[in-house]
């Protein structure tokens, strides 16, 4: 059996793993453009400032391939054709002919929109070539971690639309470090990327257009405190600002926002990621918005409807089924991880299913530590918010999202800064429908921080510190889960 | 003030003494060299020269060299534990682990050796009897369980020395794993958690090493016990039986006694797990060859102290297994959503200090049926 599995990341990776744990004997071809090895995509803030080298954030040892027998084509895929079960390459490269294929090429940088982006100076924050860019603009290279192993290898099998050709660095022309970072896009990227800058102590100014920063996962209380965390920092944090152009010639000068017009010798789009599926164009596979529509058994379909029983597709390129029904891609590691794993038993001829379950993620924003659990920010139906803010020795925010009332009263969400907490047990309490004075009773089975740290004490009258709804980017009320 | 999490990046790759370039091999000759004249002063001849370090003791009145390197240690331990404490003192754990740890370095092993003979005793002579050291014990000092030094220690402190290997500390690594010793106690630990802590992410992840460690911890737990034994059956039957003395007990190069002091003592512990701080990492000593890590290692295994992986939040970065000063890959165990112990883990705290998401938690608790379900792969069990 010949499994082809195109994109080296997580998803691919595990499927990789997978199948080759059940079927040592069968070829397995793993086509990446991006980089020779498997890395985490989520360290590469680290590998910039110095504080993981490029070999640490490889969470297998380099010789995996070859123990496992894995073939490996660094080239960039150009197209898939179904009927023939063929690989198309870019460069000349023979096709490479499968049995059973799985796309899981992950995300791109989401392009910025405005006049000017494609000056030199402006780039994103996503790939390997983006890493080196950055590390080349800040630092002037890699650290003593390490470079980028080949990080070119791929470009005479790639095309000139790919997302991972290299960038210019501007850094010889400027004579060092940018004096005028900007980062644009209130987001996690974004956030990373102004880290990054602050840690290099090049006071970057951060572009948000929205009221907040993050308002899709936290609300205006809460984000209050990690702009001020930010400022600190020495960040200039631009709150409701639109970028409307980007200026310069050949390369970027100033930003013009409809505030007012910005100097700026690097500019980071932070604006998101989309479905690396551009390549895709032309092949019989059906998308929505970019990603690979899939039954539950990450089969991918034809541009018809129809099932392709030996392609299947996993992770950020693939659009899945939320839980409240709306089907677009996830992009996460640890959903990409699982996805990567129910591929693995699809290539292996096996019935898989992929099933979401509810919601939760964390993050950490500057220094400080965020988890969410259940339906916060989605506009449920009779949603209120219990909020407390602790101060003194650990400063918290705790956000509990509630609906019904009377003895229908529950919760359904949490968002929670400053503490760490085990989102396993927050969705317990959600899914067995207690009422926040339980659940406030009851939080500490919860906790997760370290020892020695004071546990949560909520005073008895902040108990009842309930407000209305959080502002939410849902339209439609959201049913909250019948479990 | 945060409590927990790590505050601001690090830029560790980024300054060079901190990675194998010329600084850290220039330090590392030095502290080898220091070493070298310190345990080797004798075969050496230096008696007398400016690299006696017995002449450097008594030229700032100390009664011997090793109450000098007593503070030395103990003033490399402060200045390190400053220096870790500006990185990482923002999380209360470090905060109260480091204080611990540099306070029984400066009272138990260097205060303590230094005036207590003066109570005991006006003999000069008499003075070793009463240099004891509260916070090491058999089989690290190896020499406190042999039936000679416990003959002659007072009996309080032969009980201390026996009580305390055999009971006290095996029982305390089993309730709250071998951290209680390696990373709060201990002074090897502490040198390595304050002075060597800028190199901490030097030590190797590599199987390789994994399997090394494992093939020779476990060979110098063997060979302490046994050389223990012989020393205990000299003792018996040593009169009778010279030959067996003058090889196991005696005091020429080649006697088993002085080959285990200069082999593990001086070079394995010493010239070489110090020395070779900036380029392996601080824990060579500790991970790969004390024999009192192998047996509270195993009491750790058996016991309640994990570190327990919150499940499906691990984004794979890999700062624990990074920053892990005993080279073991946390990642993997976080990824696959496995609370784990193992027996090499001195319990620092620093995984789950630069975990970005939260994802680790260090803990003594009995292990129940839950944390194993927990253990499950999630979503597909291939």
């Amino acid at each position: 059996m010949r499994i082809v599995i195109i994109g080296n990341g997580v998803a691919g990776m595990e499927a990789a793993l997978g199948v080759a744990a059940r079927n040592p004997e069968w070829t397995i071809t793993i086509v990446s453009e991006e980089s020779d090895h498997f890395f985490s995509r989520t360290a590469l803030m680290w590998v910039v400032c110095g504080q993981m080298s490029q070999r640490d954030i490889e969470p297998l040892e380099r010789d995996i391939y070859d123990r496992m027998g894995f073939r490996r084509v660094r080239a960039r895929a150009i197209g898939v054709d179904v009927n023939e079960h063929m690989v198309k390459i870019a460069g000349g490269h023979d096709p490479i002919p499968y049995d059973r294929l799985l796309i899981a090429c992950g995300s791109r940088p989401r392009p910025g929109p405005w006049p000017g982006s494609d000056l030199d100076g402006v780039g994103s924050f996503v790939t390997m070539q983006d890493l080196e860019w950055l590390e080349t603009e800040i630092h002037g290279g890699a650290s003593r971690g390490g470079a980028v192993t080949r990080s070119d290898a791929h470009l005479a099998l790639s095309t000139e639309d790919s997302p991972y050709q290299p960038r210019k660095s501007l850094r010889g022309e400027r004579g060092g470090p940018p004096k005028h970072p900007v980062v644009v896009g209130g987001g996690l990227i974004g956030i990373e990327a102004v880290e990054v800058f602050a840690a290099a102590k090049l006071h970057p100014k951060f572009l948000i257009r929205e009221e907040w920063f993050w308002p899709m996962a936290i609300d205006g209380q809460e984000s209050a405190w990690i702009t001020e965390r930010m400022r600190g920092h020495g960040v200039d944090v631009r709150l409701e600002e639109n970028l409307e152009s980007i200026e310069g010639e050949g390369a970027v000068a100033s930003l013009k926002t409809d505030v007012a017009t910005h100097d700026c010798d690097l500019l980071v789009v932070a604006i998101g990621v989309m479905p690396n599926t551009d390549w895709l164009e032309g092949s019989d596979l059906a998308r929505d918005r970019g990603g690979l529509l899939v039954d539950a058994q990450l089969r991918a379909r034809t541009v018809d409807g129809e099932v392709i029983e030996d392609v299947f597709a996993a992770g950020d390129c693939a659009s899945v089924e939320w839980f409240n029904c709306a089907v677009r891609p996830e992009q996460l590691w640890y959903t990409s991880r699982d996805q990567g794993r129910v591929a693995a038993r699809g290539l292996c001829g096996d019935t898989a299913r992929y099933a979401r379950g509810h919601w939760y993620n964390s993050a950490k924003l500057m220094d400080i530590e965020y988890t969410t659990a259940g339906l916060v920010n989605m506009n449920v139906e009779d949603e209120r918010n219990w909020f407390f803010e602790e101060t003194g020795k650990v400063r918290s925010t705790t956000r509990i999202v509630l609906t019904g009332t009377g003895d229908d009263e529950r919760v359904v969400g949490f968002n929670l800064l400053g503490r760490r907490w085990d989102h396993e047990v927050l969705l317990s309490f959600i899914e067995q429908h207690r009422s926040l004075q339980w659940v406030l009773d009851h939080l500490a089975e919860a906790s997760f921080d370290t020892e020695f740290v004071p546990p949560l004490r909520v005073p008895r009258e902040a108990r009842s510190n309930i407000g209305g709804p959080a502002p939410s980017a849902m339209r439609e009320p959201v049913q909250p889960p019948g479990v | 003030m945060d409590l927990q999490g790590q505050n601001g990046l690090m830029s560790t790759y980024r300054e060079p003494w901190r990675t194998r370039n010329a600084v850290a091999y220039l330090v590392a000759f030095t502290l080898i060299g220091f070493y070298t004249l310190m345990y080797f002063r004798d075969p050496l001849h230096v008696e007398g020269t400016a690299f006696d370090p017995d002449g450097w003791a008594a030229a700032i009145g100390l009664r011997s060299r090793w109450l000098l390197y007593g503070m030395l240690y103990s003033i490399a331990m402060i200045g390190g534990a400053i220096y870790y404490l500006k990185r990482h003192g923002n999380s209360r754990y470090n905060r109260i682990r480091i204080s611990v740890n540099v306070a029984v370095q400066v009272v138990l092993a260097f205060t303590l050796p230094l005036v207590m003979p003066l109570f005991f005793t006006s003999d000069p002579g008499e003075f070793w009897k009463y240099e004891y050291y509260f916070s090491y014990f058999w089989p690290l000092d190896w020499y406190k369980l042999h039936p000679g030094t416990l003959q002659n220690a007072p009996v309080v402190l032969a009980v201390y020395s026996i009580v305390g290997a055999l009971v006290v500390a095996p029982m305390l690594a089993y309730f709250f794993g071998k951290r209680w010793y390696c990373s709060w106690v201990c002074g090897c630990g502490g040198l390595a958690n304050t002075f060597g802590d800028p190199w901490r992410h030097l030590t190797s992840k590599s199987t390789k090493s994994w399997r090394f460690e494992k093939r020779a911890i476990h060979t110098v737990l063997a060979v302490a016990i046994l050389s223990t034994f012989l020393l205990i059956l000299d003792h018996l039957i040593g009169d009778q039986h010279q030959t067996f003395r003058k090889y196991v007990a005696g005091g020429e190069w080649y006697s088993m006694k002085s080959l285990y002091g200069y082999v593990v003592g001086a070079i394995l512990a010493g010239v070489i797990g110090t020395g070779l701080y900036p380029l392996l990492g601080p824990r060579v000593w500790c991970r790969n060859f004390c024999p009192m890590a192998a047996v509270l290692g195993l009491f750790q295994k058996l016991g309640r102290f994990q570190i327990k992986v919150k499940a499906d939040m691990c984004i794979s970065c890999g700062n624990c297994s990074t920053y892990c000063e005993m080279g073991i890959d946390v990642r993997s165990y976080a990824q696959s959503n496995q609370s784990f112990t193992r027996s090499s883990c001195v319990g620092c705290g620093m995984c789950a200090h630069v975990c970005p998401r939260g994802v680790l938690k260090l803990e003594n608790a009995p292990k129940l049926q839950s944390d194993k379900k927990r253990q499950r792969l999630p979503v597909v069990n291939l």
